[in-house]
C-alpha cells in the first residue's frame, strides 16, 4: 500500500522533534534537512515545518548539470549522489522553496531524501515517526481521502497543492483550520 | 529543441556538414587521433604488440559508448551552460590550484572522512597510474627494447627517452608498475567493500548494481592482473594464456561499462573545476541581491542561468510580486512559502531566522 507524507501545517507546536529525528536517519550524517519556521514571531507562537515536498517535476533535478539528483521509483527526489555532485549549487537556486543545503567543505549538496531506506520499505520517514502533534503523518491515499471528507470544505481548496505551491508534489500539504477559518482545539 | 534543428540543418558550408551528427564527428576525430598517435608511436606500425589486440578493440568500443553518453549529457540545458562558460573562463589564476585539489588530492573527500579519502586515493590513483602505463603500451606509444649490455631503453612516441640498467631501481619499478597499482586498487576496493558492509550510512543508500558492481569489476581486473604476474614467477607461466584472456575480458568489460554506471564520474568530474571557476568568476563580476532582504546570495549570472534553464523545462516560478523565486535568497524563499500558507508576510519581518540545525 503506497503511503505518502501528509502535512497538516497548523498543528505544529514548534518542538523541532522532526529536525532532531532527521539527523538520526541512516545516510543523513547527523545533519538535519528540514526546517521549522515561526509564522508571525512578534505576535504569536504558531510555527510551521517546511521540508522538501518531492515535486513531481523537480526544479532541483532539472537544473543539476551533473544529473546528481535522482528520482526514486517511489517518487522521492533523492539527495545528491556523492560521486556526481560537482558543487555548482544550481539546485539551491532552482528549488522554489529553498530546501537543498550545501556543504562547501565537502563540496556536496544534501537534501531530504524522504528517508528512502525506510520509505521504500513502507516505513514512515523519521520526521513523521516522531511528530507528536500529527503535523507530519504517513498515510495512504485512501486515508488522505477520508481526511478530505472529514474536513468537508466546499471551496474546492482541500489539499492545498496549487494556490499555495508552485507545482504538483508527492508530499501533500493541508491547512484545514486556516482554510476553514476556524481555530482548532486539541 | 532548437539545438536539434540546428544540428540537422545542412547548409553545405561548414566542415560539420560532412558528419551525420555530433556523435559521428567526435567518433571520427577520436579514432583518427588514436591511429595517428599509434602510427607515430610505433614508428609506422613496426612495433605493434598483437598480444594486446583485445585491448585495442575494447578501447574503440569504449570510445563509442563514451561519446554516446557524454554527448547526450552535454545537450542538457544546465550541463551545456557549464561546459560553454567553463571553457570560456578556464584560464583563471586559481585554476591550477582548483584542479589539483579537485582532481588529484581530493581535499573535499578528506572533509567527508579520512577513511573515504584513503579508499578513494588508493582506487583512483591506482587506476589512473595503471592507465598511464597500459594505454601507451597498447597503442604502441611506449615500448621497451633491450640492449646487449644489460641496459633497457624506454621508448616513448618513437623517441628514446631513457636508458636504464636492467636490474636498476627504475627498471624494477617499471616492470612492477602494474603490480603496485593492482595492490593499491585491491586495498582501496576492499576498504570500500568493508565500508559498504559495515557503515550504516553507506548501507542506507546503496544498491547492488550501482554501488557494488563497479567495485567487483575493479577487483576482478586487479586480481586477474596480479595472478598473471604470480603465474609467471611462481608457476613458470602455467595457465598464463587462459588468465591473460580472462584479464583482457575483465578490462574490456569494465571499459565498456564505464560511461554508464558509477564509474562515469571519472571522465565527468573535471566539470567540478568548471563549476568552481564559474562560481568564482561571476561572483567577482556582480552579485545578486535578494529581492526581499537585499543580501547578496549568488552571482547575477548564475541566478539568470538557472531561471533560463528552468524556463527551458517549462518551469516558471513567478512570484506575484513580479520577480522570479530564484531571485530571493534561501531563507527569504522559505519564509515566503510559509507566508503563502499562513497569509502573513513573515519574510518581510526583520527577525533573524530561527536556528534550523538540530545541534542543540
Ligand atoms: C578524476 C578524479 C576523480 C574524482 C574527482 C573522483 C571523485 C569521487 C567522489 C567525490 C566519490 C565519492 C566518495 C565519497 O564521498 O565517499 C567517488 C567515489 C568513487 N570513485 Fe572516484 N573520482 C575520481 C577518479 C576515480 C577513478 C580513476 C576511479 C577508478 C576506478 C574511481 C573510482 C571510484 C569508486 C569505485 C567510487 C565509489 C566508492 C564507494 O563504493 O564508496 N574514481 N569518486
Ligand atoms: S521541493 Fe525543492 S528540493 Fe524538493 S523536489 Fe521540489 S525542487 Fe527539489
Ligand atoms: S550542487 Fe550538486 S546536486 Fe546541486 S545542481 Fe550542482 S551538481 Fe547538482
Amino acid at each position: 500500500m503506497k503511503k505518502r507524507l501528509y502535512l497538516e501545517l497548523e498543528n505544529c507546536i514548534g518542538c523541532r522533534s522532526c529536525l532532531a529525528a532527521c539527523t538520526q536517519c541512516g545516510g543523513h550524517e547527523e545533519r538535519n534537512r528540514n526546517y521549522v519556521y515561526d509564522v508571525n514571531p512578534l505576535v504569536n507562537r504558531q510555527t510551521m515545518p517546511l521540508m522538501c515536498l518531492h515535486c513531481v517535476n523537480p526544479a532541483c533535478a532539472r537544473s543539476c548539470p551533473a544529473q546528481a539528483i535522482q528520482i526514486h521509483e517511489t517518487g522521492a527526489v533523492l539527495s545528491a549522489l556523492v560521486e556526481k555532485c560537482i558543487g555548482c549549487q544550481n539546485c539551491t537556486i532552482a528549488c522554489p522553496y529553498g530546501i537543498p543545503k550545501f556543504d562547501t567543505e565537502q563540496n556536496l549538496m544534501y537534501k531530504c531524501d524522504l528517508c528512502i531506506d525506510r520509505t521504500k520499505n513502507g516505513i514512515p520517514p523519521m520526521c513523521a515517526s516522531v511528530c507528536p502533534s500529527n503535523t507530519l503523518q504517513w498515510l495512504t491515499d485512501e486515508e488522505i481521502g477520508n481526511r478530505k471528507k472529514q474536513f468537508n470544505l466546499d471551496n474546492g481548496k482541500w489539499v492545498s497543492s496549487l494556490p499555495y505551491l508552485e507545482s504538483e508534489t508527492n508530499v501533500k500539504v493541508n491547512l484545514p483550520g486556516i482554510l476553514q477559518g476556524i481555530e482548532k482545539l486539541f | 529543441m532548437q539545438a536539434k534543428v540546428a544540428v540537422n540543418q545542412k547548409t553545405g558550408k561548414s566542415i560539420d556538414d560532412a558528419f551525420a551528427s555530433h556523435f559521428a564527428k567526435s567518433m571520427f576525430l577520436a579514432v583518427c587521433g588514436l591511429v595517428f598517435l599509434s602510427f607515430i608511436g610505433t614508428r609506422m606500425f613496426t612495433h605493434v604488440d598483437l598480444n594486446l589486440y583485445g585491448y585495442m578493440v575494447g578501447t574503440f568500443i569504449f570510445i563509442g559508448g563514451f561519446f554516446y553518453r557524454f554527448i547526450a549529457w552535454g545537450e542538457r540545458p544546465p550541463t551545456k551552460v557549464f561546459i560553454k562558460k567553463g571553457i570560456k573562463i578556464l584560464l583563471r589564476r586559481s585554476t591550477p590550484k582548483t584542479t589539483v585539489e579537485h582532481l588529484a588530492t581530493y581535499n573535499f573527500i578528506w572533509n567527508r572522512g579520512i577513511y573515504r579519502w584513503t579508499q578513494h586515493v588508493l582506487m583512483g590513483w591506482g587506476c589512473i597510474l595503471s592507465c598511464f602505463v597500459t594505454f601507451p603500451l597498447v597503442f604502441g606509444w611506449m615500448y621497451f627494447t633491450m640492449d646487449e649490455n644489460g641496459y633497457y631503453n624506454i621508448i616513448a612516441m618513437g623517441i628514446q627517452v631513457m636508458t636504464v640498467p636492467a636490474d636498476g631501481l627504475i627498471a624494477k619499478l617499471s616492470y612492477n608498475a602494474l603490480n603496485i597499482t593492482a595492490v593499491m586498487v585491491i586495498s582501496g576496493v576492499c576498504m570500500a567493500l568493508y565500508r559498504r558492509l559495515k557503515n550504516m550510512q553507506a548501507r542506507a543508500e546503496q544498491q547492488f548494481m550501482y554501488d557494488f558492481l563497479p567495485l567487483f569489476m575493479l577487483l576482478l581486473v586487479s586480481v586477474t592482473g596480479l595472478a598473471l604476474t604470480f603465474m609467471n614467477i611462481f608457476m613458470h607461466g602455467a595457465g598464463q594464456p587462459a588468465m591473460s584472456l580472462i584479464h583482457q575480458w575483465s578490462v574490456i568489460i569494465t571499459l565498456i561499462y564505464l560511461p554508464f554506471g558509477k564509474l562515469a564520474h571519472i571522465p565527468f568530474r573535471p566539470m567540478s573545476v568548471f563549476a568552481r571557476n564559474y562560481r568564482e568568476h561571476y561572483a567577482e563580476q556582480s552579485m545578486k541581491g535578494c529581492k526581499v532582504c537585499g543580501n547578496e546570495f549568488v552571482s547575477t549570472e548564475q541566478s539568470k542561468d538557472v531561471i533560463e534553464v528552468l524556463g527551458r523545462n517549462d518551469i516558471e516560478f513567478q512570484a506575484k510580486e513580479g520577480h522570479h523565486l530564484a531571485e530571493m535568497c534561501l531563507p527569504c524563499r522559505r519564509k515566503y512559502r510559509i507566508a503563502q500558507f499562513s497569509g502573513f508576510p513573515i519574510h518581510e519581518v526583520k527577525v533573524k531566522e530561527a536556528n534550523q540545525d538540530a545541534k542543540g
